[in-house]
């Protein structure tokens, strides 16, 4: 028998406190992993669209921190801005979130400058392409196909406006997946943002180097007052929405990190007060202080480590499931790497120490005698 | 007093006093005893009068208000662990056994070795030939909750021996039991004494269990009544 194993049997033998423990540094980890893998895989998602269409820069509004940049119009800065050094194109992008029909939760609806490099990395997998600007014609996300109950050859109404769908594509990012593509000048429409986009979305060519990308942004910060010239990275971490989301997971992981602190450290206070005697014992028959606070600390630090490992499998399921409700798909991609797994689990040893802290403290420094005396 | 002076003495106390309560209620006052090694001392007298306070101070389980206590030639107040100590020199029994519920009687005696130098096995090879020669072979996984009064103090008596103590310190060690585990218990703390040259200092307000003791200490309000009577 050694440290570790006592602390494993005085944790079996409280069935019922040891359950209930566990059950609730659970749940508050399983939040943490359900809120922050949604919050940095919504992040994560955008990043990917982003990286996936091959743009190197966007040129949007300074505001550019609200949920989808405001619209502005174009037209007069897609030429200038093509006259930079190593610019290959400048592409307007428009999008919404818009219902498509009555039962159905909001998709993301893209306008794309038909013909442009945006379309390149989407893969069709049923139907065809839009052939011309002018036609009120969609291609849809396999996902969104699923969630609308729609195919090819099918017709969709948006904003009171007939389409017909072309067909169906796949993406890498599945905020893609999620959405209905048509031409930019069709979303301008549809939208009665004639002329506008959210953003311009910039591809250099393979010769810029970093000191190219920085000039063209002061170029961009020079010419049109009141926009700016930035990564997509930079554009999605700036936007309200993820910074909401991030917000969000931070104070949840504060919360469930502070309740779950008290609640090992309620569950360990009472099982010292419940073995004062037994604690006094070991004292008597020449335990050290630091053996008692390690079994304590033993003990909340299984406790937390076992909820910490039930809470990510519950958080992982439960996050599987939100992905999966037809609100929702689409629209997430949670991300479950290793180390920020890693961290939920040493996130689950600190909650451990901190509430073990005090009642280890307290047992070590029990005098033997009067605990002892207990009964 | 130069300790030197006593090379046999195991324990001597020198004025030793425990107060309590801004020194209103005086637990023991002046008291000098010494207990010398392989001795078997018991400590009797009324409840409350002090005994157990006095063997907590020998035991290291209090610090005296005033006085001194030796162990040997070394003085309490100069052993820098107190735990070590004790789980270096002393042996508990109590009167309530005092056996943690949740383990096995074997569990139980190898519990004072945990974080002891030596290898988790030696250790429980040692509790469990203990615990065999104590007659609790088949007893080895049971659980205190299901064992007898009589067999769970033979359980504390090997625990207080697995680290090979030298000396027994045993708050009325058959207190709860009745006659025939009485003397049954008795039998196996001399049997071991006079095996092992161990000292045992034991509290007990019964007759019949100081007359097994060589010497018995009187102790009545906090002070020694009588001066040591030799019984043997």
């Amino acid at each position: 028998m050694n440290v570790l194993s006592f602390a494993l049997n005085n944790l079996y033998h409280r069935p019922a406190r040891t359950s209930l423990t566990v059950s609730a540094i659970s749940l508050g980890i399983a939040a943490v992993v359900a809120l922050t893998s949604i919050s940095w895989g919504f992040e994560a998602s955008w990043q990917k669209a982003n990286d996936a269409r091959g743009t190197d820069l966007i040129v949007t509004r300074v505001a550019s921190e609200n949920a989808m940049p405001s619209a502005f119009l174009a037209a007069k800065y897609v030429q200038p801005l093509k006259n930079q050094a190593h610019v290959q194109e400048v592409v307007g992008l428009l999008s919404e979130m818009l219902s498509v029909s009555d039962n159905a939760p909001p998709v993301f609806v893209f306008g794309w400058a038909y013909g442009s490099y945006l379309w390149k990395h989407l893969r069709l997998v049923k139907g065809y392409w839009p052939s011309n600007d002018t036609e009120p014609v969609v291609v849809i996300g396999s996902l969104a196909a699923e969630l609308l109950h729609k195919d090819s050859g099918d017709k969709i109404e948006i904003e009171g406006r007939q389409f017909q769908i072309t067909g169906i594509f796949e993406s890498s990012a599945v905020v893609e997946n999620g959405a209905l593509l048509m031409t930019l000048t069709q979303a301008q429409q549809v939208t009665d943002k004639l002329g506008k986009v959210n953003v311009l979305n910039i591809k250099m060519d393979g010769r810029a180097s970093d000191a190219d990308i920085e000039s063209f942004k002061a170029h961009v910060r020079k010419m049109m007052p009141g926009f700016v010239a930035i990564t997509s990275g930079e554009l999605v971490s700036n936007n309200t929405i993820v910074r909401i989301s991030k917000a969000m997971s931070h104070v949840t992981i504060l919360i469930a990190s502070l309740v779950g602190t008290l609640v090992v450290f309620n569950t360990m206070l009472m099982s010292i007060t419940e073995r004062k005697k037994d604690i006094g014992v070991l004292l008597a028959l020449g335990w050290q202080q630091r053996t008692v606070m390690k079994l304590i600390f033993c003990e909340s630090v299984v406790l937390t480590l076992i909820g910490g490992c039930i809470g990510i499998l519950v958080g992982i399921v439960m996050t599987f499931g939100l992905e999966h409700m037809d609100l929702m798909r689409g629209k997430i991609d949670a991300v479950f790497s290793v180390p920020f797994l890693g961290a939920v689990l040493g996130l689950s040893v600190i909650i451990g120490i901190g509430g073990g802290l005090y009642p280890a403290l307290k047992a070590a420094r029990m005098r033997p005698s009067h605990a002892l005396r207990c009964e | 007093m130069n300790p030197q002076l006593f090379p046999e003495s195991i324990v001597r106390t020198e004025n030793l006093a425990l107060h309590f309560d801004d020194s209103k209620t005086k637990a023991l006052d002046g008291i000098n005893i010494t207990i010398h090694k392989g001795e078997w001392v018991a400590i009797v007298g009324p409840s409350g009068c002090g005994k157990s306070s006095l063997l907590n101070l020998i035991g290291a389980l209090d610090s005296p208000t005033s006085g001194e206590l030796y162990f040997r030639s070394q003085s309490y107040s100069k052993i820098l662990d107190l735990s070590l100590f004790r789980r270096q020199h002393i042996g508990f029994i109590f009167q309530s056994f005092h056996l943690i519920p949740t383990l096995s009687a074997l569990d139980n005696v190898v519990a004072p070795t945990i974080a002891c130098p030596g290898s988790p096995n030696e250790h429980k090879e040692r509790a469990k030939n203990l615990l065999v020669k104590l007659g609790l072979r088949d007893r080895l996984d049971h659980f205190p909750g299901k064992m007898s009064g009589g067999e769970r103090q033979r359980v504390a008596i090997a625990r207080a021996l697995i680290n090979n103590p030298d000396m027994i310190l045993a708050d009325e060690p058959t207190g709860s039991l009745d006659s025939i585990n009485a003397k049954q218990v008795l039998d196996i703390i001399n049997d071991i004494r006079e095996k092992k040259g161990l000292t045992v200092i034991m509290v007990t307000h019964d007759p019949s269990v100081s007359a097994r003791a060589e010497r018995i200490i009187h102790v009545c309000d906090g002070k020694i009544e009588h001066r040591e009577e030799a019984r043997i």
